[in-house]
Order: C-alpha cells, then structure tokens, then sequence
C-alpha cells in the first residue's frame, strides 16, 4: 500500500473528486502497485497493460463517487482491479508459471539450503495458482500485495470476517496439498 | 528461517504450520515486472484527456466562481437560467448561426525549435466565447499565463515573460471551450511544439561558410615563369625568399616581394628541404646529397652509401631516406635510424618539417613511419595519397574518399576536411586550393572561408602566416591572405563537436558518431564492455536532445563538460529522458576535440512535475532554469548545492521567472560539487518534482575567454565532417 499519510491522500481524493484533472497525482502514486498486481495475475505484458487502462479509466470516471470509508484509496483501486481482472480471467488464462515472478533472493543460509528453501516457496506459490478464485485472490492481497484484512475486504467486496476465512481455508488447503515441510528455523 | 509476526492472522492461522506456510509465501513477494514506461505515460496523458473532458462538464466556470460548494446549487441555477434565457434569445434574433465544426490550428503546432520570445498563437476558425475558451486552456508544463485575442486568434503569454527553454509544450483546448454562438468543441484539441534553446550570451562564429569576400587576397603579383612544372617550393624562416624546383630538376631562389630569380643548382634536383634555421639547403642530386651553406654559397657532399631519394632535416641534422632506411649524418658517416619495409614497392615521399616521421607509400597503401620507434602504420585506405604536414609536424595531411584528412600523429586520430590542395600554416589557417577556387579552413573544419575564384594549385604558406606562393598556368605567384577569423572559445569549439556527435546519434549514423570519439570514448561506448548506447533504437525513440550544463573544466588539454538530456518520445510526445555526462578533450595536432568519457545517469520518465531544462555554471553564480513556474515558496528550502563533503554552499536561492538563482558562490576550478533539487518543490498546478534531482558538475575552469555557459543550438555544422572510423560501436 501507498506510503502517503491518510491526510494527504484524502486531500488528493478530494481534490480528484471536485476535479478529476486532479486524478493525476493519484494515477502517479499507486500505478506501480496496480500494475504489480494486475501483472501477477494475468502474467503478460499486454494484457497487464490493457487490464491497467481499464481499472484507471474505470477509476477516473467512478472518482466523483468515491466514499471515504476510512480505508486507504488503493483499496478502492484494487477492488476496480479484482473486478477487472475476474472479467479477463473468464476468457483469459495465465500463459506462464507463477514462479517466473517472484523474487526469491534471500541473504544468509548456505546456497544448496536456499535454492532448496527458493523451490520450497516457488512449489507453495505454484500451488496457490490452483486453488480456487476467491482464496487465491484473498492470499495474493495479503501475503503479496501486504494488505490489511479490511482493505482486502473493501478490494473484494466482503467482510474482514469472510476474506480471514478464505485466508484461513486457502492456507489450510496449501498445508493439504504441500504435504511435508521444511521446519521452521 | 525467522518468522514475521503478522497479528492480523493470529486468529486466523492459530496452527504452527499454517503461520510457517504464510511466513514462506509472504517471502516469495514477486518482483517488478516488466513495465514500459512509454505505457505508463501514454496512460496518464489519456486520462488526462479524458479528465478535460470530465473536469468541463462537472466543474464549469460559474460553479467555480460561487465556491465553496453552499453557494454552487445557486450559483448553477442562476446560470442555468441565464443560458437558457441566452439560448433562446439567440435562436430568435440570430436563424443564421455558425454551426460549422471548431477548427483549432497553431503556427507552432508540431514545431521544433519555436522562439522563446513569443506567445502561444491558438487560432479558431470562427469567432469564440473568450471566457469559457480560456477556463478551457491547460498548459504542460505548468506555466501562469495571460491571455489575449485578437480576432479569433488567442494569444497565451507565459506571464513570466518568455516561453522555457528545451521544452515540449502542449496546450490543450478543452471541449468546454464554446463558439459566440454556444457551440462546444467536439473534442479536446492539443497543440503540441518545442522550444529552442535558452539564447547564447555573445554571438557565436558561424560554422557555416562565408561568403566569398571580394578581393580577399591582397598583394598577388608573379614570382617566377616555370613552365616546366614545379614540384617543391619552401620558404626562408623570415619570409624573404621562395625556394622552389622545377620539374626538370633545377633549384632556384627568387625575392618574395619579386625581383631574380637566381639559379642555385641547374638540373637534376629530385628532393629538397631548407634547414630550420634558413642558412641551409639540402637537396638530392644525382645520387648523392648536397648541402648548400646559402650565406656563403659553398656546398658540401654526403655520400651515402645506397642511393637517398629524399632529404629532410631533424634535430641532428641532415636526414635521408634510402632503399632500405631513413638515415642521419653522424661524424663519422652515416647512421641508420629506422628501416623501411623489404616487401613491395616502397616510395619515400616527404619528411615531417622536424623530421620525427617519414611518410611513405608501400605498394597502394601511405604508411607514416615514426623514425624513433621506427615502426610504421596506415594512413587511409588503400590509395591514400600524402598531401603535407602541419608546420609543426604533428599533423599529416591526406587525400581521403571524401576530401582532406588530417591525422592527427599524437592522438591518432582524424578530421575531415573539404577537398582542395592543402597548405598549413603557422596561424593554423589551411588553404584548399583548386582548379576554381582557394578556400581557408582551421585544422578543427571551424571557420571555412571561401578567399577567391580562380586556379590555386601547391598553396604554401609562408612562415609568417599572411603571404603564401601558388602555381596558376606555368607561372609562381604569391599573395597575402586575410587573417581567419578569430579562433573559436574552446567551449564553442567543443559544443560543435557534440552537437554533431549527437546529431550523428540521433541520426542513427554510428560510423559517423564513432569519429567523435577517441580511444577511451570508444570504451566508453563500448557494447561488448557494457558500455553506453551510441544508437538508441525501438520505441520511445531518441527524438531530440538538449544540452543542459556546459563548462570549461580544464586547460593543457583544453577539457570540457557537457550534460546532455536525450529526449525519447513514443507518438511525438515526450515520455522519457536521460542525462550523459561527456567529457570531451582537445587533441594535439588538429586541435579538434573528441568526446574521452561519457556517463548515463537513469532514465526518467516526463510529465510529472518541473524538470530543470538548463543549468548556468560561472564562479559566483549558478542559475537554474525550470520547465514550469514554481511555487516560490518551495524554492529556498528546496533547491541547493552541495560541495564533495556534503556541505552546502553558497547564498539562499532566488527565484524569478522559473529561473532559480544561486548566488554568493566560490566554486574552485576542477572541484566536484552537486546541484539538488528536491521532491518538495512544487509547480503552480501543485505537482511536486516526480523525485530528487541530482546533477554533479565541477567548478568551471579557465575558459580562454570562453563563455562559462552558452547552450547551443542543434544545428549541424555544414561542411564540416569527420571520416569514417571502423571501431565497433554499440546499439541497443
């Protein structure tokens, strides 16, 4: 989520909403984290791309109507962007693994236990790809996106209570479904 | 592996197992993914259309005028009643009304180089509503202006008097802009054009040729009837007399300013060469070399033991080339300095007027032998032909492909020149001469100067640079030539060389950019050592280029410092940018410089906040010049400089007319200091720059007279060109 104190960004939202030529500012500060979760679902650089103009167009046209609901405007953006995304999934699937994407440099053990604990987090990431929508959007929000669980609700149109179950069961399936692990050091 | 805590899960993942599964997922954060920046601003400048759009229809002017937002409901309700109430009066008073399609032009419009010095020209095809057309106007950068019309032409004047220098303008023309008769713009209009650079503080020699002076030659009169042709002429060290030989071989003398000519060997002369001094001559004859003593008028033998085919003079003494070597006089005979080539057809041709290098052809190729080291290389291509050394010889001249090259022998490298017969003189003023015309040029191309019509073969200057002899129709005769103009400040020196450096880059010529650089600039651009760019290819393009700081920062070599901003566009408009520090040093013999290192700095994108477009660097003063007007009050705390320690120096920053002044400054040549602009520093529209700002620059060294700053107009230099180098050059 953006760094920017919730004063100033509601001062951007307002601004935005009285004008929207203000929008830029607010395009400025949250295209990267948009772009970076759109990419890590549809995992092509065109279809991000075309999936990004579509939750900004969207965003600018709905910023009028925007409700300050106490929860940081990005959250808003992803919702725009889980809705986007779930309307390209029904005719388009990701084309490459998941594990191409994640950054997985880790400092400290020697290098046969990291590349061992590397496929380690690539495996639970690939298999977070196959579980079902809803779960696999609630983890990468969370646990990629370093979401609260109430923005993730305001994204997924639910209650806390609902996204820390999905969490819950999708975690929960992930133990099934890894099998053994590596323990905890 | 440690674990996060994340409290947010503590009741949702009670289960060991599960917090170590959330533990090595939260680790596996993806990385950033591919992302093309000229998508980013594309984006941005759509929604920005989009938001005119949105922005006219939901804010209009009257809802403004009544903020806040209480007296907005009455405030539109009153307007919506007295546009009505226009409506309908002008549907009764006016069946006649315009209805055709607003047109929008510019004469700036998609122009590249639009004068500071004028307002922005919007022109409309029929007469318009000025007020709801000017609320209608946006302009990037962000810039406070003042309008005007005249006729349905509006004029948009920055308010800080000038447009901003190397910048891309686009002003838009909302769609709630509306005719007289009420009729809205179908959609926004966007003019886009750049500006020229900020203007030179002192008028700057023109590179391009003069026209042809009438009677620029002074003094011509006939020296000598020789209609057998002449092959070698010298003059004395005080410019009194003119040696020359004639093509059957006979050595003569005549007065400079005319008078006998006087006989001093009658025949058989092949190669000459007058000793440094004046009070010897040496010539080949018949096998054997003869040094004449002119005082006395006696003469002296040396015989060597193979046959010599050319004489010069070094240091030492008498040198010769034979067959097999060059070789110098000693007391006790004759010593071998160097050999020459065994294989082939080997040809002596000339000495270097200190006798330090011998040029030479082996079969087809001119080799340039260093007597010393006694190793040779290649001059040009195959067939190269020697045409003459500089007075001092350093520099050899030749006959390239194209015309004349200079190499030159201590930075081995080359200048091209136009065509003609080239003479070299101690004022490092060059003659071209032809069967049509003389022309004078300086060593570097600077200053081609057309002198006269007419047949100017062998040009040679004489040593005190004004008189010079030539061969027209059998006859020598001699002249004085104008003085070139004055020699170009080194920094206008070195900013035509990167002007055509980058122009040669913009123009997708690698051979050609590739001779602006010297052997370590070659490095530096260097793809197989991960070096620069020379050639910036694919989308956004390299679609211009501006030079943002320039300074003198050395003399003995002259060295100078550019920071150029190369500008890459996708669909004309700018998107992107990045800086490349250039450090260009003079070369020794044809005194041109040559880019000898070269730095990139990121690559950033345009369109979100001011960007600094020009950075003026004296001693005292450092002026900071903005794309956008600032607010003023982000200036002081926002703009500064640092010395190598970190430590800010001078006064508090001035603004005025987006132009940032930094005064009470002692910057010590050759030291390194950084200019900072931070993020905190804001636009009139409110945008603060997109991320710090950094330039580091060096306290401006002894500029010769030079100016310290003086950013330079894009402008290739005509005629002036260099030869084609084969270094390999990298392209992305």
């Amino acid at each position: 989520m953006s760094d920017l104190p919730r004063d100033d960004e509601r001062d951007l939202v307002e601004r935005a909403k009285r004008d929207p030529r203000q929008f830029g500012a607010l395009y400025d500060r949250h295209f990267q984290q948009i772009y970076r979760f759109v990419y890590s679902r549809v995992r092509e650089q065109t279809a991000a791309e075309d999936v990004t103009s579509e939750i900004f167009m969207k965003a600018l046209k709905a910023v009028p109507r925007y409700q300050d609901t106490g929860r940081p405007f990005a959250a808003w953006l992803y919702q725009i962007a889980v809705n986007a995304i779930a309307d390209r999934y029904r005719t388009l699937r990701p084309s490459s693994p998941l594990e191409d994407f994640h950054d997985l440099s880790i400092a400290g053990p020697p290098l046969e236990e990291e590349a061992a604990h590397r496929d380690e987090i690539r495996r639970i990431w690939a298999l977070v790809e196959a579980l079902p929508v809803q779960q696999k959007t609630a983890l990468v929000l969370k646990f990629q996106e370093d979401m609260k669980i109430e923005d993730i609700a305001v994204a997924m149109g639910k209650t806390p209570g609902a996204v820390k179950l999905l969490i819950h069961r999708g975690v929960s399936r992930l133990r099934d479904e890894a099998g053994t692990l590596r323990p905890a050091e | 592996m440690s674990m996060q805590h994340d409290p947010e899960l503590d009741d949702v993942l009670q289960d060991q197992e599960l917090r170590q599964l959330a533990d090595l997922l939260r680790q596996g954060r993806m990385s950033e993914p591919p992302l093309d920046d000229a998508f980013r601003s594309a984006l941005r400048r759509q929604l920005m259309n989009r938001a005119w759009g949105m922005g006219e229809t939901s804010a209009p002017w009257w809802r403004k005028a009544f903020e806040p937002a209480g007296l907005a409901w009455a405030g539109a309700a009153v307007g919506v009643i007295l546009i009505a109430a226009v409506v309908v009066f002008t549907a009764i008073s006016n069946p006649g009304t315009d209805t055709r399609q607003v047109d929008v032009t510019s004469p700036m419009s998609d122009q590249s180089a639009v004068k500071l010095q004028q307002p922005i020209l919007v022109m409309f095809n029929q007469a318009m509503d000025h007020p709801s057309t000017e609320a209608a106007v946006q302009i990037t950068p962000a810039t406070t202006v003042a309008y005007s019309w005249q006729a349905n032409t509006l004029s948009v004047q920055p308010t800080s008097g000038n447009l901003a220098p190397n910048t891309q303008y686009q002003v838009t023309i909302g769609p709630g802009a509306k005719t007289a008769t009420g009729q809205q713009l179908a959609a926004p209009k966007t003019i886009t054009f750049v500006t020229q650079p900020p203007p030179a503080p002192s008028p700057s020699p023109s590179p391009s040729p003069s026209p042809t002076p009438r009677g620029a030659l002074t003094g011509q009169h006939q020296l000598a009837s020789v209609p057998d042709g002449i092959s070698i002429v010298m003059w004395s060290p005080d410019s009194s007399i003119v040696y020359f030989t004639s093509s059957k071989g006979a050595l003569e003398s005549v007065p400079a300013a005319g008078g006998n000519v006087t006989v001093l060997a009658a025949d058989g002369v092949t190669s000459a060469a007058l000793a440094p001094a004046g009070d010897q001559l040496a010539y080949v004859r018949n096998g054997k070399i003869e040094v004449l003593a002119i005082g006395s008028g006696t003469t002296s033998e040396i015989s060597p033991t193979l046959q010599p085919s050319i004489v010069g003079w070094a240091k030492h003494g008498v040198v010769w080339a034979a067959a097999d070597g060059v070789y110098v006089q000693a007391v006790d005979g004759p010593v071998k300095l160097a050999s020459l080539p065994t294989s082939g057809l080997v040809v002596s041709l000339s000495f270097a007027p200190d006798g330090a290098h011998l040029a030479y052809t082996q079969d087809q190729s001119l080799q340039l032998l260093d007597v010393v080291s006694g190793k040779s290389i290649a001059l040009g291509l195959s067939g190269a032909r020697f045409l003459g050394w500089s007075p001092d010889g350093t520099g050899v001249m030749y006959a390239g492909a194209q015309g004349v090259v200079i190499y030159d022998v201590g930075g081995k490298n080359t200048t091209a020149l136009p065509p003609g017969e080239p003479g070299w003189s101690s004022q490092d003023g060059i003659l071209l001469g032809s069967d049509t015309d003389l022309w004078q040029v300086r060593p570097d191309g600077s200053s081609l100067t057309k002198l006269a019509d007419g047949t100017y073969h062998l040009p040679v200057w004489a040593p005190n640079g004004i008189a010079f002899t030539y061969v027209r129709g059998g006859a020598l005769f001699s002249a004085s030539a104008p003085a070139l103009p004055p020699k170009s400040s080194p920094l206008d020196s070195a900013a035509s060389v990167v002007n055509a450096f980058m122009q040669a880059r913009k123009g997708q010529q690698a051979d050609k950019a590739a001779a602006f650089l010297d052997d370590s600039g070659k490095q530096s651009y260097s793809s197989s050592n991960g070096g620069l760019n020379l050639l910036v290819t694919g989308d956004p393009s390299f679609s211009r280029y501006y030079v943002l700081t320039q300074e003198i920062t050395g003399s003995q070599p002259d060295t100078a410092q550019f920071v150029v901003r190369i500008v890459l566009s996708h669909n004309k408009l700018d998107v992107s940018t990045y800086e490349e520090t250039l450090t260009l040093v003079r070369t020794q013999g044809s005194q041109q410089f040559l880019v000898d290192q070269a730095a990139a700095g990121p690559l950033l994108s345009l369109g979100r906040g001011a960007e600094v477009v020009s950075v003026d660097v004296s001693p005292g003063t450092v002026k900071i010049t903005f794309d956008s007007d600032l607010m003023p009050a982000t200036v002081p705390a926002g703009v500064i400089i640092l010395d190598s320690k970190g430590k800010q120096v001078g006064g508090n920053p001035e603004y005025a007319n987006r132009t940032v002044t930094i005064g009470g400054l002692e910057l010590k040549p050759g030291a390194s200091y950084k200019l900072v602009v931070l993020s905190t520093v804001q636009d009139v529209g409110g945008n603060n720059i997109a991320a710090e700002y950094d330039l580091t620059f060096e306290g401006p060294g002894d500029s010769h007279g030079g100016d310290k700053h003086k950013d330079q107009s894009p402008a290739p230099s005509p005629r002036v060109s260099t030869s084609p180098s084969p270094s390999p050059t990298a392209s992305s």
